[in-house]
C-alpha cells in the first residue's frame, strides 16, 4: 500500500475517532434548543425613558428643597418632558447664589435664565449614563433574581440596537408564568405610616376616608388600596388606607429578606435593615405607636399591621402569602428592586412534551430518509454505492461531533437541516460517480475513470455546494435562534459531506484499487 | 443500473412553448397570492400570541372559538395541533392594543373560566411547576418526616414533585391519578394529601409564543432583507465563477422557483413564519445548485468546442447531466418528502416548500435557466451585429 493511502487512511481515523469522542454519548454532549429540550425565550425592553424620568425628578425636588433652605420660598418647578423641567419664580436678584446652588447639585444639566425662570435640559451624556446604567442594573437584577431559580445554563444577555433590550433564555423551566412574574416584579417596597385609620387595617371605602378628613385629604397624604384575597388567591374586594406621601424607609434599606415562619406557621417574610434603615425605622416607629404601618409593594398595600413598639432593625412582613410567594417574594427583595419597568416583547415557552414530540418525529423522518438513499445508492451504484454509503456515514458522525465539539446548539429547524444534508450530500457522490462512469464509457481504464471523474466532477461539486453555503450564510445572519441553528447545522453537514465525498471517497477507491495490480472493471 | 446513458434529447427544441407554460404558471402563481388577499401571517411577522393547548377531553374548535368571543377575543384562530388523538389545538390571538400580555392572560382566564370552572382546590397539578408542588407537599407533610430533618424532608418531597412533573413533561397532561400513584415514590399518604389540596386540570398549556408588534415588524423587514440579499449574493457569485449570461439564467430560474412555490405555498394555506420563510431562503441555495451544476458543464463543453452554437452545446451538457439531475432530485426528493410526510406540524410548511421546490427546481433547471441564459446571448450577439 503507498504511503499516501496509510496517511490518509490514518487521518480519516483520526477525524472520525474525535468525532466520536466529542459526540459520544450523545445526551450529554449535545446542546439541544429550547424548542426541543423545552423552556423559555423573553426578550425585554428596559423603559429607559422611565428611569431617566424618575432622576430628573429627583433632581428637580433636591433643587428644590435646596432652594427653599437657601431661603428662596417662593419657587417651584414642573417637569417639561422625562429631560426637561421649569423652575419660576426665583427672583434676579440672588442670582449669584442660586447660580452656586445649581452648579454644586446639578452638575448634569444645562440651564438658561428667562426673565424670572430658569430652564433646565439635561445633558446628553448624562443621560444616556442614566440609560445605560438602568439597562445595565436591570441586567444585574434579574441575573440575581434567576440564580435563586437555579436554572442551568441561563442565558441573560443585553440586546438589540438602542442596546435597552434584554435576552432571557431559561433551558428545562417548567413554570413560566412563575420566571415571567419574577422578572418582572418592579419589586418597589415602601414602608409608610398610615394617616387612618389609627390602629392597623384599612376601611372599606374611598369615601369613608374623606369623610374623616372633611372632603379634602390634607398635604402629604395619599389614598392607597390593597386587595382582599381568600386562601385560594381570588381577590374579593378592596381596602383603602390614607398613607403619608413620603415613605419612612424603601427597599433600598433592606440589607436582606428571608422566607420565614409568622406565630401561627403562616408564611412570612423576614427583614432585615441596613444601619441607616435601622436607625429610620426605630425612629418611625417609636414615634408613631398605635399608628398603621402600610407595607406598599408596587403602589399597592400588601398589609397594614398595627405599630406596637418601636422596631428596629427587623421585622416581618406577613400577609396571605403561600410559601412559594414569600419565597419569590424574599428573592426579589433581595435581589432590589428594578430601576425602570420591563415590558416584554417576545416570549417562546415551550414545554418539554412539545419538544419531546418534536425530537422523536425528527428522528423518524431523519430515519426513513436515510433508509431510502441507502437503498437507493446501492440500487443505483451497486458495489461503489456502499462506497457512497460509508462516506454518508461518515458524515453524519462528523456532522454531530462538530456539532458537539462546537458546542453549537441543535434546534428543530437544525434537525431539518441534517434531513436535508443527508439527501444533498450524496449529490456529492453523484457528480463524481457520474462522472466516473461516463468516462469508463468512454473507454478509460479504471484507475484513470477515477482520476478523471475526481478531478472534473471537482468544480461542480465545489460551486454547487458554496452556493448553499451562501444561503446558509444568509440566513445565519438573519436568523435568531431555531433559524440559526438550521443553519449552522447545513453548514457543517455541507462541509462535511465536502470532506467525505472528496476526500474520504477517494480514499476508498484508491485502497480498492491498490490491492491489485491491474483492476478490470469496477461496481458502479 | 443507469437510467440515462447517452441520451440525446433535444430539450431545447421545444423550449418556446415550455417558457410558455412557466409563463402562464408564474402568472397563475401571482394572481394566486393577490386573489388570497392577505397572506397568512404567522405570530412571528403578524405579532400576536399563539397558545399550544392540550386538553384532557377532545374539543370542538368551535366550542373553542364560542368560548374565546366570550371573553372578548373577537379574532380568534384556533385549529387543530397534532395527531387526531391527541386533543391539542392552537389558540391564536392577536395583540390587544395597549396591553403587552393582555391576549394571553385573557385566554388563560376564558380556558380556566370553561374548563376548570369550579376547582376543588386552589392548585393545579397541570399548571404549576414541580417547586410549588413541592413545597405544598412540605407544608402537607403527609408522609411526616420533617420532624427529624429539615433538609431531607424537603429532598423527600422534591424528588416526589419532579417525578411527578417528569410524567407531566412527556405527556404534557396529567389526565388521571393513576398515573401520579404508579409513581413509586409517591406514598399513597402523600397521593391522598394530593387529591385533598390540589387537583388536575382539564387542560395544559404545552407552549406558548407571543411577539409584540415591535418585534413582527423587525422581523419582516429581516425576513424580506434576507431573500433579496441572498438572491443578489447568488447573482454575484455566479457571475463571478461563470459569465453574466448564465448569471442571468441562474437568477430568472431562481425568480421563477420562488415564486411559483410561493403561489403553491400561499394556496396550501401555509403559514408565514421564520421556519418557512428560512424554507425559502433555502430553496434559494438548492435551485442555484442545480443550475449550477448543469452551467458547470456547459463552461467545461464550451471550452472544448468553442465553434459549436451555444444551443447544441446546451443540450449536450443538459443530456450529460440529466443523469445526476434526475437521481439527486430523488434522493433529495426521499428525505424531504419524509420530512413533509412525518416531521410534524412546525415542519410542515418548510417541507413543503422543500418538496415543491426539488420538482420546480429541476424543471426550472432544464427549461428555464438555459433558454434564458441562449435568449440573453442571443440578445447580445445580436446586438453587437447590428453594431458591426
Amino acid at each position: 500500500m503507498s504511503r499516501t493511502l496509510v496517511w490518509r487512511g490514518a487521518l480519516i481515523v483520526f477525524v472520525l475517532a474525535v468525532a466520536l469522542l466529542s459526540a459520544y454519548p450523545l445526551e450529554e454532549n449535545l446542546n439541544l434548543g429550547l424548542d426541543l429540550q423545552g423552556g423559555i425565550h423573553l426578550v425585554l425592553q428596559v423603559e429607559v425613558e422611565d428611569a431617566v424620568r424618575s432622576e430628573s425628578t429627583k433632581d428637580m425636588d433636591r433643587l428644590l428643597q435646596e432652594l427653599r433652605d437657601a431661603g428662596l420660598g417662593t419657587v417651584s418647578a414642573s417637569l417639561a418632558s422625562s429631560t426637561e423641567f421649569e423652575v419660576v419664580g426665583v427672583p434676579r436678584a440672588r442670582d449669584s447664589e442660586v447660580t452656586r446652588i445649581v452648579t454644586e447639585y446639578l452638575p448634569g444639566w444645562n440651564w438658561q435664565r428667562s426673565g424670572d425662570s430658569i430652564e433646565f435640559r439635561m445633558e446628553i451624556a448624562n443621560s444616556a449614563e442614566i440609560r445605560n446604567l438602568a439597562v445595565v442594573q436591570a441586567l444585574e437584577t434579574i441575573r440575581n433574581r434567576i440564580d435563586e431559580f437555579g436554572v442551568a445554563e441561563p442565558l441573560i444577555q443585553r440586546q438589540g440596537m438602542e442596546g435597552d433590550r434584554i435576552v432571557v433564555q431559561l433551558p428545562g423551566v417548567d413554570d413560566p408564568e412563575r420566571v415571567k412574574k419574577l422578572i418582572k416584579n418592579t419589586a418597589f417596597l415602601e414602608f409608610r405610616l398610615v394617616a387612618y385609620p389609627l390602629g392597623g387595617g384599612g376601611v372599606g371605602s374611598r369615601e369613608q376616608i374623606m369623610a374623616n378628613y372633611g372632603g379634602s385629604l390634607p398635604a402629604g397624604v395619599e389614598i392607597l388600596t390593597g386587595n382582599i384575597e381568600d386562601d385560594k388567591g381570588v381577590i374579593l374586594g378592596e381596602q383603602f388606607y390614607a398613607v403619608e406621601d413620603r415613605p419612612v424607609i424603601t427597599g433600598r434599606d433592606l440589607r436582606t429578606a428571608r422566607p420565614g415562619l409568622g406565630e401561627f406557621n403562616q408564611p412570612v417574610v423576614n427583614f432585615y435593615l441596613t444601619h441607616e434603615g435601622g436607625k429610620l425605622f426605630a425612629e418611625a416607629t417609636g414615634n408613631n405607636v398605635g399608628k398603621g404601618l402600610a407595607v406598599v409593594l408596587d403602589g399597592k398595600v400588601a398589609t397594614a399591621p398595627n405599630i406596637r413598639s418601636r422596631i428596629s432593625d427587623s421585622g416581618i412582613i406577613e400577609g396571605n402569602f403561600t410559601r412559594q410567594e414569600v419565597e419569590d417574594l424574599s428573592t426579589v427583595l433581595r435581589s432590589g428592586a428594578l430601576p425602570a419597568g420591563i415590558t416584554y416583547l417576545e416570549e417562546r415557552t415551550v414545554g418539554p412534551a412539545l419538544g419531546q414530540d418534536s425530537i422523536d418525529r425528527g428522528l423518524k423522518a431523519g430515519a426513513i430518509g436515510l433508509a431510502l438513499v441507502i437503498v437507493t445508492m446501492l440500487i443505483v451504484y451497486k458495489g461503489s454505492g456502499i462506497n457512497a454509503i460509508v462516506a454518508l456515514s461518515l458524515n453524519i458522525v462528523l456532522l454531530f461531533g462538530v456539532l458537539a465539539y462546537l458546542g453549537a446548539t441543535l434546534t428543530l429547524p437544525g434537525i431539518a437541516g441534517i434531513i436535508l444534508t443527508i439527501g444533498m450530500a450524496v449529490d456529492a457522490n453523484v457528480l463524481v460517480f457520474e462522472r466516473i462512469r461516463e468516462e469508463l464509457r468512454h473507454g478509460r481504464t479504471v484507475k484513470s475513470a477515477v482520476d478523471a471523474g475526481f478531478g472534473k466532477a471537482l468544480s461542480s461539486v465545489m460551486d454547487a455546494n458554496i452556493t448553499t453555503l451562501i444561503a446558509a450564510l444568509f440566513l445565519f445572519q438573519f436568523g435568531t435562534g431555531p433559524i440559526r441553528g438550521f443553519a449552522v447545522t447545513l453548514s457543517i453537514g455541507i462541509l462535511a459531506s465536502l470532506f467525505s465525498a472528496i476526500f474520504v471517497s477517494r480514499w476508498i477507491f484508491d485502497l480498492i484499487l491498490s490491492r491489485r495490480r491491474r483492476v478490470e472493471r469496477l461496481s458502479i | 443500473m443507469e437510467f440515462f446513458r447517452d441520451t440525446s434529447i433535444d430539450f431545447m427544441k421545444y423550449r418556446k412553448y415550455f417558457v410558455i407554460v412557466s409563463g402562464v404558471m408564474l402568472s397563475a402563481s401571482i394572481l394566486a397570492v393577490f386573489v388570497t388577499g392577505e397572506l397568512n401571517l404567522g405570530v412571528d411577522f403578524a405579532g400576536g400570541t399563539q397558545l399550544t393547548v392540550k386538553f384532557h377531553e377532545p374539543q370542538e374548535i368551535n366550542d373553542l372559538r364560542a368560548m374565546t368571543a366570550d371573553a372578548g377575543i373577537e379574532d380568534a384562530q384556533i385549529q387543530q395541533f397534532g395527531d387526531a388523538g391527541d386533543n391539542e389545538a392552537l389558540i391564536r390571538t392577536s395583540t390587544v392594543p395597549g396591553q403587552d400580555e393582555g391576549s394571553q392572560q385573557l385566554v388563560m382566564d376564558a380556558l380556566n373560566r370553561n374548563f376548570n370552572a369550579s376547582p376543588p382546590s386552589g392548585f393545579d397539578i397541570n399548571q404549576q411547576g414541580s417547586d410549588a408542588l413541592s413545597s405544598l407537599l412540605f407544608d402537607k407533610d403527609p408522609d411526616q418526616v420533617r420532624a427529624q430533618d429539615e433538609e431531607v424532608a424537603r429532598n423527600h418531597y422534591d424528588e416526589m414533585a419532579k417525578s411527578i412533573s417528569d410524567v407531566r413533561r412527556r405527556e404534557g397532561l396529567l389526565e388521571s391519578w393513576d398515573e401520579v400513584s404508579s409513581l413509586p415514590l409517591v406514598s399513597a399518604e402523600a397521593l391522598a394529601a394530593m387529591k385533598q389540596n390540589t387537583h388536575l386540570g382539564e387542560f395544559a398549556v404545552l407552549g406558548v409564543e407571543s411577539v409584540g408588534p415591535q418585534i413582527g415588524s423587525e422581523l419582516r423587514r429581516k425576513g424580506i432583507f434576507a431573500i433579496v440579499a441572498s438572491l443578489v449574493g447568488m447573482l454575484a457569485y455566479i457571475w463571478f465563477r461563470f459569465e453574466l449570461r448564465f448569471g442571468i439564467g441562474a437568477l430568472v430560474a431562481l425568480t421563477h422557483d420562488v415564486l411559483i412555490v410561493l403561489g403553491l405555498f400561499v394556496i396550501a394555506g401555509f403559514e408565514f413564519n421564520l421556519t418557512t420563510i428560512a424554507g425559502f431562503l433555502t430553496l434559494v441555495g438548492y435551485s442555484v445548485n442545480d443550475s449550477v451544476v448543469v452551467f458547470d458543464r456547459v463552461r467545461e463543453n464550451l471550452r472544448r468546442s468553442r465553434r459549436e452554437p451555444l444551443v447544441d452545446v446546451m443540450n449536450k451538457s443538459l443530456n450529460q447531466t440529466l443523469s445526476r439531475t434526475v437521481l439527486t432530485s430523488s434522493t433529495t426528493l426521499m428525505v424531504v418528502g419524509s420530512l413533509l410526510f412525518l416531521g410534524g406540524d412546525v415542519l410542515r410548511g418548510f417541507a413543503f416548500i422543500l418538496t415543491v421546490g426539488v420538482f420546480v427546481g429541476t424543471y426550472s433547471s432544464i427549461y428555464v435557466a438555459s433558454p434564458f441564459a441562449l435568449f440573453w446571448e442571443n440578445l447580445v450577439t445580436r446586438r453587437a451585429g447590428r453594431a458591426s
